[in-house]
């Protein structure tokens, strides 16, 4: 079964039920998107596929249809972060860290779909993302800012 | 921003799906005029205890853009979780997409929904009824005008509500939701059925 992700074509050996996730996970060794749950409700595996935000623990790879996937690792680079990324660290959001990758994830698919967000559009997208540290006002401050520096790009 | 056809895949009956495997529907109406008012009336009553049912009218909440949790697995009635708004677009286009969670399976493997508590997912887009569907907390009076009313039922007939059911894979979920949810009462088959049969009777709804 083949697969793009982050760019780089895959073949990959598995049933077509496997979830995603431990696609990326276990056969690429992409190990960004996080296993929280892994049945929808904490938001800690989120890639793109196709640009659009989606729970890797939920998707089959058998139903993933050609789509290319985004991970955290094809996001931005370490010179060259995403705006979501770059605020994320202005901000100091991540306490343990573990949901950031999904987070962020979320926030730039976020603001590919509304570059100007209000909070309540922030907390209306965001709600599906768990943070056990609670750092929620820090992630609604960052995506603020990461929509402004877009704007501005 | 995304904009959908509200009538598109959703529709009527149920408003999540998934599709059991192989699962083909007949069409096969009574003749006309052989259907008594007070079997229609009976037909009805039971298509009103599907459209009641949780597993059907948790999504088709009216003007509201929330879809519920409710029924056996969920204890008391509440919004489904996660602040989730469906949006004028009934498919979270505005706030987050269905699909986020619930994907959509292009493989038809069946099961898809083997996992409590996970989203459910079906071969079609996930989303909520349009807003005339409105059958949350509705009495039988008010979901049976709803339905005959062409107005609000998207334009259909007796034989193409009865279509909508067979062609539209997201109702068919209800009666196989897997995951520990309890289905929607009688079978897909026998539903349809009692649509036809209700819509040869000429659509009688109960007077109150």
């Amino acid at each position: 079964m083949r697969l793009t992700v982050n760019g780089t074509e895959h073949e990959v050996e598995v049933e077509p039920e496997m979830p995603l996730l431990w696609v990326l996970r276990d056969e690429l060794n992409i190990t960004g998107p996080k296993y929280g749950c892994g049945i929808a409700q904490c938001g800690a595996c989120t890639v793109h596929v196709d640009g659009v935000a989606v729970r890797s623990c939920q998707l089959a790879i058998g139903d993933l249809a050609g789509g290319e996937v985004t991970t955290i690792e094809g996001l931005g680079q370490p010179e060259s972060l995403h705006a979501v990324q770059q605020a994320w660290v202005e901000h100091q959001v991540a306490q343990c860290g573990y949901c950031q990758s999904g987070q962020i994830m979320q926030a730039a698919s976020l603001l590919d779909f509304n570059p100007a967000p209000t909070d309540a559009d922030i907390d209306a997208a965001m709600s599906g993302n768990l943070c056990r540290c609670g750092t929620y006002p820090r992630i609604r401050a960052a995506v603020k800012a990461a929509a402004q520096k877009l704007q501005g790009a | 921003m995304m904009k959908r056809t509200l009538w598109a895949p959703l529709a009527l009956l149920a408003a999540t799906g998934v599709w059991a495997a192989g699962e083909t529907i007949e069409i096969n109406p009574p003749a006309e005029g052989s259907v008594s008012t007070e079997e229609g009336l009976a037909a009805w009553g039971r298509i009103y205890e599907v459209a009641s049912h949780p597993r059907c009218a948790n999504c088709h909440t009216g003007e509201s853009d929330r879809p519920m949790w409710s029924g056996p697995s969920y204890g008391k009635a509440r919004p489904h979780g996660m602040n989730i708004r469906a949006g004028e677009s009934r498919i979270g286009a505005e706030h987050i997409l269905c699909s986020t969670c619930h994907t959509t399976k292009d493989e038809d493997w069946s099961n898809a929904n083997a996992v409590p508590h996970a989203a459910p997912r079906v071969a079609a887009e996930w989303q909520l009824a349009p807003v005339e569907a409105d059958w949350f907390g509705r009495s039988s009076v008010e979901i049976c005008r709803q339905l005959r009313d062409p107005e609000r039922n998207g334009d259909r007939d007796m034989l193409e509500l009865a279509a909508h059911l067979d062609h539209d894979l997201i109702l068919h979920w209800a009666w196989a939701p897997g995951g520990g949810r309890e289905p929607a009462p009688y079978s897909l088959q026998e539903h349809v059925n009692d649509i036809l049969t209700w819509g040869v009777a000429g659509m009688p709804c109960p007077e109150n």
